[in-house]
């Protein structure tokens, strides 16, 4: 059909967090239950030309099946004039049912050329909360210590990962925060982060030092701006 | 009751550790919306159903029939109903290695928790499934066991019009459709909750009503031939009937599924039976008679289904979705709503002539899959035994037009075994294929021409009770075997995707769905043997069922392959579906005239 229609076309960046019962559903789950709500709302979203035309939704990458996300994003282009917020308030509407397990928490209008999100996004977070009661304070001290070279003298993990931090500051509460690349670069000769390889070594790692990983997200991603890390929401 | 235990969920977590697909064990799909169990401050208020599917999620939440009845009780107050789908084998394991009863989806309420335990079986290949649930719930599978008021176990749908395989298992069997008799029942559920009575008195009560088979009140007596010799009392059970579909809406906020399901879109049924009187569907006979929905309202709700749901794709169900009298009408008002945002349309069971080629372009513009076509048979004689009335003109006519208009596949359906069958009707099959790859030769370009695909399934046929041909013995599977090896033999591998229904599955569907209540101890020896999800081709284990029938002692073939006489009493006399025997023998009779 080739309607002359006045086309507004609007890309709207959005963060979202999946958790909950949510977590169990795959990337494809969660981008067919995002399509859905946005066509309950009645925004136009925008469809490819062509014999099988396809909404213009993009998603940042998957989060690994059974891991809460804090920081899922998507960039969608719809065919109306409507701010981040109001877009925000009435997809949640459409989201949210009984209790929260998926909510927009921030949306914004982005540029329509503005890169996409998959080849933008550089970095993941993911953050875990290790269950130290098990661990005196030496062994708490000695795991601290231990951790980065272990990781070290893994080659495949070190260089998929950007950095790694440690807060021992709690009794029987270690908070560790893991920067992941989710992205190649020829000058850093990295590898990309693969969460359940991680996983599977560093649940081993831990229990010599008898602790048990409590609770753990993903908890945000990032792109590289003039060297610094900026999340996708601060760069457009 | 007081209250009902449930599966906490960080208990679920620890369940679902290494599962496949574990969005199968999850609540909190839209639609969802049955009653809180935090809110209820008296339990003995409201009855709790659970709407069993004994297959895996994906399969029961494509079931329009789930939906209908799951809206149906969750609109009203002092009803709840939850649904349970069987779990798949490794979620089973870990119930099993846990020692975890089975629970619902929505409150995890636990099995034995439920008031009512009701199962949808669609078909005969689901029966070992029902008696795993039951199992893994915690309930006595046979029903002179279950001692206790609670929980009442019955079962309704299309597999269940005879119910005798599953006789010595439900306390009832619901036959036709559940609209308005679910509410019934559950009525009755209520009263016989809120009072002291025993479970006699509520069984009494609700046989009262027309679709209610109490397999608990009926004695069958046989021949030492194992021939049924009479049922006693010969009292019929009249199928329950919705005379006018437009009393009910269609349902608006199905309960969306947030996994892929096979069917993942809007449902609407337009039309429920079918006129077209093929002798060998149990379909065609069973939802008689014929009712269709007003098409304008059907549009009007339709549109706001589409909206409410955010679905990219909507679903006009029927038996025969041509013969729905005002189908033009109804796609051009859904294609050409400015409301309606991207929206494809699919028809299922679409019979394709060229008098209706118009409607497959209409709803396919844009995407040219295939035309699917079921001749069921190769010659013309054949068609006229089973009535299947599409000619091979008509057919020709209709595939030259598809390809001539940029369709490049074409997908048949056909049985074999069919009664009176003869050598010649096989190898007109293969003609017939033959004849369709001449036509694409000459009508598309060379370029096309070598994409092209003609996706060839073939059945075995299985008689079914109601049915004309319920009397026919089934082809023994060597001779089946033969015959598919004949057609395989002889057609193209370049053009044709085969595919093909394993010969010792029809017979058991066979065996299952004519059973008598002696078949009952077989689906349990078989279900003790391992056997579940029978329809899963590569778990389907003939060998177990063989046995089965072994241990029980009794003959496959009995079931099968054996003609039955016109005046031998048949396990499913006791209920009237409304097509009467005299009907379907006349019918029989008629077949036997183009023989």
């Amino acid at each position: 059909m080739r309607n002359q229609e006045i086309t507004t076309e609007n890309k709207i960046r959005f963060k979202f967090y999946k958790k909950g019962e949510y977590k169990y559903l795959s990337h494809l789950d969660i981008t067919r239950i995002i399509i859905r709500a946005i066509r309950r709302t009645g925004i136009k979203i925008k469809y490819s030309c062509g014999y099988n035309p396809r909404p213009k939704i993009s998603f940042s990458h998957p989060t690994p099946l059974g891991i809460e996300s804090e920081a899922e994003y998507s960039d969608v282009i719809v065919s109306e004039n409507i701010s981040g917020d109001d877009f925000a308030k009435v997809v949640n509407l459409q989201l949210i049912q009984i209790k929260p397990q998926m909510k927009i928490m921030q949306a914004k209008k982005i540029g329509i050329k503005s890169i996409n999100l998959m080849n933008d996004i550089s970095v993941c977070l993911y953050y875990f909360e290790l269950d130290a009661s098990g661990a005196d304070e030496n062994l708490t001290c000695k795991f601290t210590k231990d951790l980065k070279s272990k990781i070290r003298s893994e080659p495949n993990i070190s260089s998929s990962v950007f950095d790694l931090v440690t807060n021992t500051d709690t009794k029987n509460i270690i908070f560790l925060k893991l920067f992941g690349y989710v992205k190649i670069f020829k000058s850093m000769d990295n590898e990309i982060f693969k969460f359940n390889y991680f996983l599977d070594f560093f649940g081993s790692l831990i229990k010599n030092y008898s602790m048990d990983i409590y609770y753990m997200r993903k908890d945000e991603m990032y792109v590289f701006r003039n060297g610094t890390l900026k999340t996708p929401m601060e760069v457009t | 009751m007081k209250t009902v235990k449930t599966l906490k969920f960080n208990e679920l977590e620890n369940l679902l550790k290494g599962i496949q697909k574990p969005g199968r064990y999850i609540n909190h799909e839209i639609g969802a919306n049955s009653k809180d169990i935090n809110k209820i401050a008296d339990f003995t208020d409201i009855v709790f159903t659970a709407l069993i599917f004994p297959d895996v999620y994906e399969i029961g939440m494509s079931n329009l029939g789930m939906q209908i009845l799951y809206e149906i009780i969750n609109r009203r107050e002092n009803f709840s109903a939850e649904r349970v789908f069987s779990p798949w084998i490794d979620f089973e394991k870990k119930l099993r290695d846990f020692n975890i009863k089975l629970f619902s989806l929505e409150n995890r309420i636990f099995l034995d928790c439920f008031d009512v335990l009701g199962f949808s079986v669609q078909h005969e290949m689901l029966y070992t499934n029902i008696l795993n649930i039951l199992d893994l719930g915690n309930v006595e599978i046979h029903t002179r066991k279950r001692k206790s008021r609670f929980p009442l176990v019955c079962a309704g749908g299309p597999a269940v019009v005879n119910p005798q395989p599953l006789s010595k298992f439900m306390d009832f069997i619901v036959i036709g459709d559940g609209e308005e008799i679910i509410v019934s029942i559950l009525e009755k559920v209520k009263a016989y909750k809120e009072s002291n009575k025993d479970k006699s008195w509520f069984l009494k009560e609700i046989g009262r009503l027309d679709g209610v088979y109490i397999p608990g009140f009926y004695k069958f007596y046989y021949y030492r031939d194992g021939r049924i010799k009479s049922i006693e009392p010969f009292k019929k059970v009249k199928k329950a009937v919705v005379k006018d579909l437009n009393k009910f809406d269609v349902v608006l906020t199905p309960v969306i599924p947030n996994i892929k399901t096979v069917h993942d879109r809007f449902v609407v049924e337009i039309m429920r039976g079918c006129s077209r009187g093929c002798r060998f569907c149990q379909a065609g006979m069973i939802y008689r008679p014929v009712r269709q929905r007003d098409v304008n309202s059907l549009i009007k709700q339709s549109v706001k289904g589409i909206k409410s749901t955010g679905y990219g794709e909507i679903s006009f169900l029927s038996l025969s979705t041509a013969d729905y009298k005002n189908i033009g009408y109804l796609l051009e008002g859904i294609t050409s709503s400015p409301k309606l945002n991207k929206i494809s349309i699919s028809l299922p069971s679409l019979r394709l002539d060229s008098f209706n080629f118009h409607l497959a372009e209409l709803i396919g513009s844009g995407r040219r899959t295939g035309l699917t076509f079921a001749p069921e048979a190769g010659s013309q004689r054949m068609r006229d035994i089973v009535n299947k009335n599409i000619s091979e003109e008509e057919m020709m006519e209709c595939i030259k037009m598809a390809l001539g208009r940029g369709w490049e596949r074409v997908k048949l359906y056909f049985m074999i075994g069919l009664p009176f069958e003869r050598g010649e009707d096989i190898e007109r099959i293969v003609v017939l294929i033959k004849k369709i790859i001449n036509t694409a030769k000459n009508i598309l370009p060379k370029r096309s021409f070598r994409r092209f695909k003609i996706n060839v399934s073939i059945n075995a046929f299985c008689p079914k009770p109601f049915t004309p041909f319920q009397w026919v013995g089934q082809d023994d599977t060597g001779s089946l075997e033969k015959k598919f090896d004949y057609i395989i033999k002889n057609i193209s591998k370049r053009f044709v995707k085969l595919s093909w229904s394993n010969p010792q599955k029809s017979k058991i569907e066979c065996a299952l769905s004519m059973g008598n209540p002696g078949i009952c101890e077989v689906i349990e020896k078989a279900w003790r043997g391992g056997a579940k999800f029978d329809n899963w081709t590569d778990l389907f284990d003939y060998e177990i069922w063989e046995k089965a029938f072994r241990d029980a002692e009794l003959d496959i073939g009995f079931f099968t392959t054996r003609e039955i006489q016109a005046g031998e009493t048949l396990p499913w006399d006791i209920i009237d579906i409304g097509t009467g025997k005299k009907f379907l023998l006349k019918e029989y009779e008629k077949s036997r005239n183009y023989n």
